[in-house]
């Protein structure tokens, strides 16, 4: 197999094509969400709509993340909140300020911004693994997790953990020579872009509805989202 | 034939609203810790997430291209009578609606919400618990589901007046405010009424009862049927509109507030320039503007903890009032229970659950949560503003042979009311 010219295609037209699929399913997604039609909300107000929102998210991101213990939740199952949070934080800083990552946004955006150094990055790489092994683990144990476990979630599982596994293998140089991990990668992140629109990963983007809404729902009530 | 009209429910209960939530759903597992049900019991199936899986199903297929592959291709299973009957007991014996779940998703979906509308497709198709549609079929045509009828209401009052000699004024044209009790409130709390007459005269309020607009309580929005919770609603809205009120005051009933207050709106017209709220509301502005004077301190004896109706404080927003109120009524013994306020943990018998029979070993199994919360505050008394958190801890501690006073608010409130 000519691994070069294998890595080329992976790299420059199927991943072209992979990010077409990626952007016009998460359009059509949205557009059909978007016009599903929305009923106007008539119930007279208590308090802030608006108060409500940014509450939503400044719980939703910059509190409940940062200190999950205080929540009683969290004392019941911590594996959820630790593993999903570490995760997520392992993804992010992997995908966004990691400098070879940051290159391919650049060669897309126009522009860069600053890294951090490859020790830190790859110990978060570690982590985001590592997590994602934890709930694995978790999903294929906990009752809960089984029941409300469908094909489309092992899939996403899977989907996420091929990217993140080569990349990790790519950059120590593992087991195969260096076009043969890097077209892997590209391969696995080609697939992980065509699956997305099909999936619930998808939830990147709904998430700012349904924390709006949960923001304009208590809100409105005056009570604490 | 039933699943099809459950079917036809959710597809027009399905708008961006309900969409945007079911995608944004990852199936974390957050909430099922969240569920006083599933953390009683450990019953996986309820799962708060579990319990919209229909509703879920029915949006897959109906809405998304890829939905109607997996119809065709047999992996999405289309929703049969049996899991409709199935649901049917998961979501009225598993769940109060409380919407504690919504607070503890990591994506902030509105749960609650989003069982009543599974509720309503099951109401729709006619696969509702026994008792439950009893009791809806009751008010249906007598008006109450507990019997209030014309005669009874009128005897129920009589007694009241004769027992706390109280004033009751009823029918009155010209009165502000229009005060409508629930059926428990009547049949069982009479005390209550007492209470509630006594604090509206102490504050000059001119206020009245109706007999049309007897009683507040909506088994049709238990029931999760529009058409049923719209008819009972607007009994209630009839008798307001002609007696000319500016305010409608939901006494110490939790869903009927939440049917009142922030369902009505979106379900149906509303007569216009009617305030609605709610007793506990009212008793919180009675303080704060000194138009009535309480005792201070007259329950510093013994640790006392205030019970957060799911209805009236987390989806109601009163939560600061009755703690402005034991501020001043016990400021040194009161204590809170963890977790409180909007957090707080459910009562277990809401939502129409403690009407229904079949769900009496798990609605204790949930009632052991709050024995736990109260016993690690060491209370003495648990006030609450909710008659239905009330029936459910007056059965609950029989059940356990736990001791605790269990107080209506309005009851305490009147008690302490400083003669002038």
């Amino acid at each position: 197999m000519n691994w070069d010219a294998f890595l080329a295609f992976v790299r420059g037209p199927l991943f072209q094509v992979a990010l077409l699929i990626f952007i016009a399913g998460m359009a059509y997604r949205l557009f059909r969400v978007v016009f599903l039609g929305w009923r106007r909300d008539r119930v007279p107000a208590s308090g802030s709509k608006a108060g409500g929102v940014a509450k939503s998210y400044a719980k939703g991101i910059l509190i409940w993340p940062f200190i999950p213990w205080v929540r009683n939740t969290f004392r019941r199952n911590p594996v959820i909140y630790l593993g999903g949070g570490l995760f997520h934080l392992g993804l992010f800083t992997v995908i966004f300020l990691g400098t070879a990552h940051m290159l391919v946004w650049k060669s897309l955006l126009g522009f860069g911004w600053p890294t951090l150094p490859l020790p830190i990055v790859d110990l978060m790489a570690v982590v985001g693994i590592t997590a994602m092994l934890v709930l694995l683990v978790f999903r294929l144990t906990n009752p809960v997790m089984k029941l409300i476990t469908g094909p489309a979630e092992w899939l996403n599982w899977l989907f996420v953990f091929l990217p993140m596994i080569t990349g990790y293998v790519l950059t120590h140089h593992l087991f195969f020579r260096y076009e043969v991990t890097f077209s892997l990668h590209m391969l696995a992140i080609d697939v992980m872009l065509i699956w997305i629109p099909f999936s619930r990963i998808s939830h990147f983007m709904f998430y700012f509805f349904s924390r709006t809404i949960h923001g304009i729902e208590f809100g409105k009530r005056a009570v604490s989202p | 034939m039933q699943s099809q009209t459950a079917m036809n429910t959710f597809v027009k209960e399905t708008g961006g609203w309900v969409a945007a939530q079911l995608e944004a759903c990852t199936r974390c597992g957050m909430c099922a810790e969240a569920c006083h049900f599933y953390q009683g019991t450990g019953n996986p199936e309820y799962t708060p997430v579990w319990k919209v899986e229909l509703l879920r199903r029915a949006y897959e297929q109906r809405f998304s291209p890829f939905g109607k592959l997996k119809v065709a291709l047999g992996i999405s299973k289309p929703i049969t009578d049996e899991d409709l009957q199935h649901w049917s007991t998961i979501i009225y014996e598993a769940c109060t609606v409380c919407n504690k779940c919504a607070l503890v998703c990591p994506m902030g979906i509105d749960l609650g919400t989003l069982i009543h509308d599974v509720r309503a497709a099951t109401a729709e198709a006619g696969v509702v618990p026994a008792d439950l549609m009893a009791a809806v079929n009751k008010q249906v045509e007598e008006g109450s589901p507990l019997g209030v009828t014309d005669d009874v209401f009128e005897s129920r009052l009589e007694f009241v007046q004769d027992e706390w000699e109280v004033d009751l004024p009823i029918d009155k044209q010209g009165a502000e405010t229009l005060v409508v009790f629930s059926s428990i409130e009547i049949m069982k709390f009479p005390a209550n009424l007492a209470a509630i007459a006594r604090i509206l005269n102490a504050a000059g309020e001119n206020w009245t009862l109706s007999t049309k607009a007897r009683e507040v309580v909506n088994f049709g929005f238990y029931e999760g049927s529009h058409e049923h919770t719209k008819l009972f609603l607007s009994r209630v809205f009839e008798g307001a509109k002609e007696l000319g009120v500016k305010r409608i005051v939901v006494t110490e009933c939790g869903h009927a507030y939440d049917a009142m207050r922030w369902t009505s709106y979106n379900l149906m017209e509303v007569p216009k320039g009617i305030e609605i709220t709610h007793i506990v509301a009212l008793m919180g502005d009675y303080v704060r503007t000194g138009r009535i004077k309480l005792k201070k301190g007259a329950y510093n004896n013994g640790t006392i903890t205030f019970h957060d109706a799911c209805k009236i404080q987390r989806k109601g927003g009163h939560i600061k009032e009755p703690r402005e109120i034991l501020g001043v009524l016990a400021p040194e013994s009161f204590k809170e229970m963890t977790p409180n306020r909007e957090e707080a943990v459910c009562c277990g018998g809401g939502g129409g659950v403690i009407a229904i029979k079949e769900a009496d070993p798990i609605r204790y199994a949930a009632f052991q949560l709050k024995i736990n919360q109260m016993t690690a505050v060491g209370a003495k008394t648990v006030a609450m503003s909710c008659s239905n958190c009330r029936l459910q801890f007056l059965d609950g501690i029989q059940h356990f042979k736990y001791d605790v006073k269990v107080r209506g608010l309005a009851e305490m409130v009147a008690e302490a009311l400083e003669e002038e």
